[in-house]
């Protein structure tokens, strides 16, 4: 599929751009505030905690006269299958509307920069995230100046795509230590401290199962490898292998990434009070929390690109067995990406909810001991399968 | 409008390059050293931009998350966890050494003679190439990463691991002095 089928001026170019900048921020920003729901819900079944599961449905609070008919009717209340949902719009209300306060002896500069690198870096990686593999759908002929301009499935698609997204993840760790430095407060510097060097020795073996796919593919574009390790021709059948065991290290380690539970040392709030951002209330607070779960969303893309067969149905070259003529099956699709992003964010939620945290040494012994080793012989077996085979 | 755009985009080198500039005069006359930090890192990531503005995707990528994302990450933590109020300066600029005075300008003057012809000369009409004539059995390079690693891995492999173990040199230097005699 050519990337550029049609000439574009340059002011063309950048219009089509900031349209699809804007498209992928209004699904981002769609997808988290109903990850952080979900997130109340599924937690919420699992340890069959009560605020989530039960509120609204009842016959008081904010939706109690609804269902007060609803139930006088013989009915189940509508809104009792969104159960929970007025604890999720208070929180959002509670985040906007909240004092922002900077602590008096904080670096003031630095404390409001802290959370905007955070969010930059989070967010920026999407540009080089491909969502389908060509054009979705082209804009309508009468538009003035971009009718009939082709809306492509990804924002731009660098040949090193991958490299940009590890290089723009890897700035994201300064939000985190700045904001505890600016903070000017015991807590959050230790939380930051113990976060950068898990971020920092977790890159490590994220790189290094990453690796594998840019391997057995043969290219560093997004759209290219996810589309080469799902259709792949030349794609060896021995290779379901390595890629099988580099998708458990990569989410292993980008659990850790994205400070979550197991990995969230950084805001163990039994020995750290809240971690990096204990200073942080208000918006400011919320930038971190955006950030956290746009990192969650870029961790499954990349997951699902790479280890899941991306925009195909079928994995690890399996899907060559589908002839490309089949109706919905045969071809890529936007749906498949994003159902599978989904399901490793939930995948994120089921962990949060079952396993307990990690101690720290534990921590850097899975990454240092383990992981890294696992990765250099899944990394050496990938090689011999590329080009032994 | 369609002219403005051309006019930013072949001056973008020229853009990061000031701004790459305007970073690395803020590190040094910050009094601060974590916003000298800060600064350092922008001046990072604006060459990061020189590079992409010059095509080099790669060696763009590769500046980002070396040194944006692995070395000033270092110097940040180092800079943390020094007890900084021992080491404040009032002046911005250490002038106290002669020595460094002198040092500074025989650097600024080897760096004119080198660069000389760059800078002042005329440019050059043929663009530098590895040489694909070694390039035996290897396709001719279609990405920036592959002739990056055609030049690394084929071509300069020898001078490419001496500097390697020039680095494990230094860094093995750096442990042996900086270390403690314990008793």
């Amino acid at each position: 599929m050519p990337t550029q089928a049609i000439p574009m001026t340059l002011t063309q170019t950048l219009i089509m751009g900031v349209i699809q900048i804007l498209a992928v921020l209004i699904v981002i920003f769609i997808i988290v505030p109903l990850t952080t729901f979900a997130e109340r819900k599924v937690i919420g079944y699992i340890q069959v905690r009560l605020g989530a599961t039960r509120l609204a449905g009842g016959h008081v609070g904010i939706t109690g006269p609804m269902n007060r008919i609803m139930w006088g009717m013989g009915k189940v209340p509508m809104l009792s299958i969104l159960r929970g949902l007025p604890i999720f719009i208070a929180d959002a209300l509670k985040l906007i509307t909240k004092e922002d306060i900077i602590p008096a002896k904080a670096d003031r500069g630095v404390f409001t920069l802290a959370p905007i690198i955070s969010v930059m870096a989070a967010f920026g990686v999407f540009a080089c995230v491909a969502y389908y593999p060509g054009v979705m759908f082209y804009m309508p002929k009468s538009w003035p100046v971009i009718g009939g301009l082709p809306f492509q499935g990804f924002i731009t698609d660098v040949n090193v795509g991958l490299l940009f997204i590890l290089g723009l993840a890897s700035v994201g760790v300064y939000g985190i230590v700045l904001g505890a430095w600016a903070s000017n407060s015991k807590y959050p510097l230790l939380g930051s401290l113990r976060s950068a060097a898990q971020i920092v020795s977790y890159e490590v073996p994220l790189t290094l199962s990453l690796l594998v796919p840019v391997l057995l593919s043969g290219s560093l574009s997004f759209k290219d490898m996810s589309v080469a390790l799902s259709t792949g021709k030349d794609l060896n059948p021995l290779a379901i292998i390595p890629l099988f065991i580099g998708f458990f290290v990569y989410l292993t380690c980008g659990f850790a990434e994205t400070n979550r539970v197991p990995f969230d040392l950084a805001e163990a709030e039994t020995e750290l009070v809240a971690g990096f951002h204990t200073e942080y209330s208000g918006m400011k607070f919320g930038f971190f929390y955006l950030a956290e779960y746009a990192n969650m969303i870029v961790v499954s893309s990349l997951a699902t690109a790479f280890f899941l067969g991306g925009h195909y149905l079928l994995p690890f070259g399996l899907q060559r067995f589908i002839p490309a003529t089949m109706p919905i099956i045969g071809g890529p699709s936007f749906f498949f990406f994003f159902a599978k992003i989904l399901c490793i964010l939930f995948v994120f939620l089921w962990v949060r909810a079952t396993l307990p945290r990690y101690r720290y040494d534990q921590l850097m012994d899975v990454g240092w001991k383990y992981l890294i080793p696992l990765t250099l012989v899944n990394l050496f077996l990938a090689a011999i399968i590329r080009f032994a085979f | 409008m369609e002219h403005l755009l051309e006019t930013i985009g072949r001056n973008m080198f020229a853009i990061f390059g000031v701004m790459a500039l305007c970073g690395a005069a803020f590190m040094v006359a910050s009094k601060s050293a974590v916003h000298s930090v800060l600064g350092f890192l922008f001046a990072m990531l604006c060459v990061a931009g020189c590079f992409l503005s010059l095509e080099a995707e790669f060696l763009g990528m590769a500046q980002i998350l070396v040194y944006a994302g692995g070395i000033v990450v270092l110097f940040l933590f180092v800079v943390m966890l020094v007890e900084l109020s021992k080491f404040k300066e009032k002046s911005v600029f250490q002038l106290q050494s002669r020595y460094a005075v002198v040092a500074v300008l025989l650097g600024a003057a080897a760096f004119v003679a080198i660069f000389r012809n760059l800078i002042f000369g005329t440019p050059s009409t043929e663009a530098l190439v590895l040489r694909p004539e070694l390039a035996n059995g290897l396709n001719v390079a279609q990405q920036n990463a592959q002739a990056v690693s055609r030049g690394l891995f084929a071509d300069y492999l020898l001078p490419f691991e001496i500097l390697s173990v020039i680095l494990l040199v230094a860094l093995v230097g750096a442990v042996v002095l900086a270390k403690t005699e314990r008793v």
